[in-house]
């Protein structure tokens, strides 16, 4: 009686024919999946303060004023542009840490597109931002 | 007759570019509209972000969280390992809708402060003109 030799598993080729279309179709699918972004913005490391224990250190500092619609730099009406220049002026580059410090006083109702326009001004300027908060 | 023998090697080259090369965006859901400054560099991504949507919802790596307590409860063990040097481990994206106001936003980014963070404010370059 003749047997049939079984086939070995091992002899079954794998079709490698569609791997190229399947790799084409992932890539078509990162391809349109993928939105390129890059991202901008500014880096700060912020010590926090409350308004009312910091009011005698803060005669020395530096202070912006945020109120709805402008800015105050050391209690002075400020446009973004003037205020660029004040805190140029200043050279905050080239102190110490402890004197780069630039308060940042914000009304209830400053919205955070100044808030972070004015942000970015100080950090550009070498400045430490120190937020000062309500009790 | 164009040769096609390397063509799934070519492929499969590409597709291992695009996975090492691609971030996927964490708040897919969150709707936020960025503020702009004229002065912003490029910054990396760093492993943490918190977002804030125009409902002033806030979003740790893309899942909502209650409330700035609640943020900087989540924040605090996963930045009280990192070494006070370590500028980049300590990063947290900062991603807010520009028009919340201070009483939305400021204690999200005490949360930050507090639990060890470094803030790194994400926008759009504002275009100047010539």
């Amino acid at each position: 009686m003749a047997f049939k030799a079984r086939k070995s598993k091992k002899d079954v080729p794998i079709p490698l024919d569609s791997f190229s279309d399947i790799a084409f179709l992932l890539i078509i699918f990162f391809i349109l999946t993928t939105s390129i972004e890059k991202l901008v913005g500014f880096s700060t490391e912020l010590p926090t303060g409350k308004a009312t224990a910091q009011k005698q250190e803060t005669a020395k500092t530096p202070t912006v004023v945020l109120k709805a619609g402008g800015a105050l730099f050391n209690d002075q009406s400020v446009t973004l542009d003037q205020l660029t220049h004040r805190l140029g002026a200043l050279e905050l580059g080239e102190k110490e840490d402890a004197e780069r410090v630039v308060l940042l006083d914000a009304g209830k109702d400053v919205d955070y597109q100044l808030y972070f326009e004015v942000m970015s001004l100080i950090t550009d300027a070498n400045g430490v931002i120190g937020i000062l908060t309500e009790e | 007759m164009v040769p096609i023998a390397s063509m799934g090697d070519i492929a499969f080259l590409l597709i291992i570019f695009f996975m090492l090369c691609s971030n996927f965006v964490k708040e897919k859901n969150v709707e936020y509209k960025k503020p702009m400054a004229t002065d912003l560099t490029a910054i990396e991504d760093s492993g943490l972000s918190v977002a804030v949507d125009k409902k002033g919802e806030i979003y740790l790596d893309g899942k909502s969280i209650a409330d700035s307590d609640a943020l900087k409860s989540a924040l605090e063990p996963r930045l009280k390992d990192k070494d006070a040097k370590d500028q980049k481990g300590r990063s947290v994206m900062f991603k807010c809708d520009k028009t919340l106001v201070k009483t939305q936003f400021e204690p999200v980014l005490e949360a930050i402060v507090g639990a060890g963070g470094i803030v790194v404010a994400v926008g759009d370059k504002k275009k100047t003109n010539p």
